[in-house]
């Protein structure tokens, strides 16, 4: 259970790094990416995970497949 | 003799510019304490003897009300040849767009009211400029106005120009509203909100400082470069 970033879309605005609960994002080579060991989809947190709200890009950010 | 017989056309386009940047005074008002202070016929020699302070007593001291800072420039502008002066600006010339100006390039739209910096609101700019930008060359093609229909309301009218710019791939421009940068993105269209008025001529020069290095995934996307070549520039860029 964790969130991804669609490489292809990311524009690297780094408005969801700050607002991780968990400080799952970082700057990676290319673009921002999540750790998936430590994403909780913001459960236990907020109602919706933080970085799809703030996430300028539609379908940028979405559940990783179990 | 007729002293404007005598004025070159550099001349007189000179007394004109620095009629402009004095207030409430015209080229020929100008023209008349000009002649006051130097005489007839006006030339360039006689010109550049003018000094502040006669300039200001010329004419009973029409020009004495006037900030000095202003009338400073206005000096400089009547003894210096054009060329140090700002050129006028000129209508750029629009590139027919060859099939050959397509690859590996990007279409941007500049929102621009002075048609040379990226000077203008998303909202308000009188018109966008269209450069098809590849890493090596990069051509104005088309230069859009941005009259709407008057009935057109604010949110339409929006709408209306980020629908002009529909073929661009990225809009660039001074400042832009967030419901407006909306339907932009909503276009597909990647908006580029700059801190401060840049000239078009650097954006296009970064821009392609880009396009020839690695572009960014979503830039890549936006030309058309296949999946394939981009995990070829990503594996390079990881390594």
């Amino acid at each position: 259970m964790a969130l991804y970033i669609v490489e292809a879309d990311c524009i690297s605005c780094g408005d969801c790094e700050p607002v991780c609960p968990t400080n799952s994002i970082t700057e990676g080579a290319i673009v921002f990416k999540i750790d998936k060991k430590t994403c909780t989809e913001c459960e236990g947190d907020f109602d919706i995970p933080q970085c799809v709200k703030v996430c300028p890009i539609d379908n940028c950010i979405l559940p990783l497949e179990a | 003799m007729n002293s404007q017989a005598t004025l070159s056309r550099e001349l007189a386009l000179r007394i004109g510019l620095a009629a402009r940047v004095l207030p409430d005074t015209d080229a020929k008002a100008l023209f008349a304490v000009l002649q006051d202070c130097v005489g007839l016929p006006i030339t360039d020699a006689n010109l550049s003897g003018i000094t502040l302070t006669a300039f200001k007593a010329a004419s009973a001291g029409a020009l004495a009300h006037i900030e000095e800072a202003l009338l400073k420039q206005a000096l400089h502008l009547l003894k210096h040849p054009l060329a140090d002066a700002d050129p006028a600006p000129v209508q750029p010339e629009i590139h027919h767009l060859q099939p050959e100006d397509l690859a590996g390039s990007v279409r941007i739209a500049c929102a621009s009211d002075d048609g040379v910096n990226v000077d203008g609101h998303f909202g308000a700019c009188k018109q966008f400029l269209i450069y098809q930008v590849a890493a090596d060359h990069a051509h104005l093609i088309g230069i859009r106005a941005t009259d709407s229909p008057d009935s057109a309301d604010a949110e339409d009218k929006n709408t209306f120009r980020a629908e002009l710019l529909r073929d661009c791939q990225v809009v660039y421009m001074a400042s832009v509203g967030g419901p407006a940068a909306a339907k932009i993105v909503k276009l597909g269209i990647h908006p580029m909100k700059l801190s401060a008025s840049v000239p078009i001529a650097e954006i296009i020069a970064q821009l392609q400082t880009v396009i020839a290095g690695t572009p960014p995934p979503w830039l890549a996307k936006a030309m058309g470069i296949e999946a394939s070549d981009r995990f070829r520039f990503l594996t390079e860029a990881r390594a």
